[in-house]
């Protein structure tokens, strides 16, 4: 029996399942408090639909790139751990290094099912459980009384700046990662060179490009459905040139 | 009326915090659980020596980001929304975004019921749908690996955040431009003069938030005088 097959044993997968199951549960149990403690609020029951369809729509294209996460680990580490790492928890980025290292320490010189045994598995499965799990500990012990400090601070300031404050956050979100292209492709391979990866500014260009067109549908011809689809519409042909430029370039 | 409204939002409140603390929890075992179980399975429990060594070379720097990552999210996600993605995962390249993204086109302001509401609605649509969307592809990996790995697809799928980014730009940008040129503009420098800084865009996001948020406060201030 080879170490793949003894990672996508049934066991396995009813173990990494079994927990995915009560993620997805938890989500249903939050999802539907909240859309009830909405109605007793008086909230419109458009917006919150709203919320749902946009909230859909946008995380569809997101989870497929996630999915490739998958597949590429499923190739050392089988397919229920990546699974359920990367369907709970864990973040696309986060993974793959973290079991790098993990894999590194045992004395592996990559993470390849060839110089895989049960034994490092276990260790590199347990590694990334680990290092991941900090927010959670902090969202147990400070959530309640940081969110309470916030809505506090928010009703004391009459619900300005709170506000403001969020959204430029955000920006600077945003910021740094358009920041990241635009130095990657300026300096990624040696300073001013400009010989870096440009297809990442060329995607976000095109999806910025794309987007009002959106925002014009949904703006001036009144098509409030429509804001629903922006970003994951504007997503789509942002990655459809990415595709583009890989078949012009080659 | 309105002490009958608060108080249904008090309980839910306390509920929220409530559910999210002992399903967290929960979640927390099985996650380390986990790897035992399996190990039991397969013969061969985790090497602690191996794990504390691995930990102290990689672990450390996630804890630090671990730690930014809640100060920073948690007002944007609220209570609910708050315990949700932090069992989840994938903040910065869906969560975080999506929930922005549900709360600017319903309208609600930070720090409201509201929020928290369109929130918690948000992160919890958006885990489902990763949940099911990964489940489907699992169930079919033997017909869509091909396609997925296909080499015409590749660029596609390793520019999902940049796209996501684009088109949030355009979005928080155009009303914004006073307070984004600014960030944008250190940034880019900083990566260009810097480009070693580029592995680590997840942690410049605290100066290139703390910049817009400087800004956005002066502007604040100086429109409050105005009125």
């Amino acid at each position: 029996m080879t170490i793949l097959s003894q990672l996508n044993a049934p066991p396995i997968y009813l173990i990494c399942g079994g927990i995915i199951a009560f993620v997805a549960v938890l989500c249903v149990i939050f999802l539907i408090r909240a859309w009830r403690a909405g109605l007793a609020l008086g909230m419109d029951k458009t917006k919150m639909k709203r919320a749902i369809t946009a909230s859909a729509t946008f995380s569809l294209l997101p989870s497929v790139g996630i999915l490739l996460g998958v597949i590429a680990l499923s190739g050392s580490l089988g397919i229920p751990w990546p699974w359920l790492r990367l369907s709970v928890i864990g973040a696309l980025h986060y993974e793959t290094q973290v079991a790098q290292t993990a894999a590194e320490q045992m004395g592996m010189s990559k993470l390849s099912a060839a110089e895989m045994t049960p034994g490092s598995f276990a260790t590199i499965a347990l590694l990334m459980s680990i290092c991941i799990m900090w927010g959670m500990i902090l969202s147990v012990f400070f959530n309640k009384k940081y969110t309470q400090k916030l809505t506090v601070k928010e009703n004391k300031t009459g619900g300005g700046f709170g506000d403001v404050a969020m959204t430029a956050m955000f920006i600077g979100l945003v910021s740094a990662y358009m920041g990241s292209y635009i130095g990657g492709f300026v300096s990624g391979k040696g300073r001013f060179t400009f010989m870096g990866d440009w297809t990442p500014i060329v995607v976000a260009a095109v999806s910025a490009l794309v987007m009002p067109g959106f925002v014009y549908l949904a703006e001036k011809k009144k098509k409030a459905w429509v804001e629903s689809f922006s970003v994951a519409g504007s997503m789509i042909v942002g990655m459809a040139a990415a595709v583009v430029l890989g078949l012009l370039v080659k | 009326m309105e002490n009958n409204r608060n108080a249904k939002w008090a309980a839910y409140t306390r509920g929220t915090h409530r559910i999210g603390r002992i399903c967290t929890v929960i979640t927390l075992i099985l996650l380390v659980g986990a790897p035992f179980l399996m190990g039991t399975y397969l013969g061969a429990l985790p090497d602690l020596g191996a794990v504390a060594k691995a930990f102290l070379a990689v672990g450390l720097v996630w804890t630090v980001s671990s730690v930014v990552e809640f100060l920073i999210y948690t007002p944007m996600l609220g209570a609910g929304g708050g315990y949700l993605a932090f069992i989840t995962g994938n903040l910065i390249n869906m969560k975080i975004p999506c929930a922005v993204n549900a709360r600017d086109i319903v309208g609600a302001k930070t720090g409201t019921p509201e929020n928290e509401i369109i929130s918690t609605l948000s992160i919890a649509t958006s885990s489902l749908v990763t949940i099911l969307v990964l489940a489907l592809g699992v169930l079919l990996l033997t017909p869509l690996q091909p396609i997925l790995q296909s080499e015409a697809l590749q660029p596609a799928f390793e520019n999902v955040v940049p796209a996501l980014f684009g088109a949030m730009a355009y979005k928080y940008y155009r009303n914004h431009m006073n307070v984004a040129v600014a960030p944008l503009v250190l940034m880019s420098a900083l990566f260009i003069l810097v480009p070693s800084l580029i592995s680590s865009t997840s942690m410049m996001i605290i100066p290139s938030g703390a910049l817009a948020i400087g800004i956005a406060w002066l502007l604040y201030r100086k429109q409050k005088k105005g009125v």
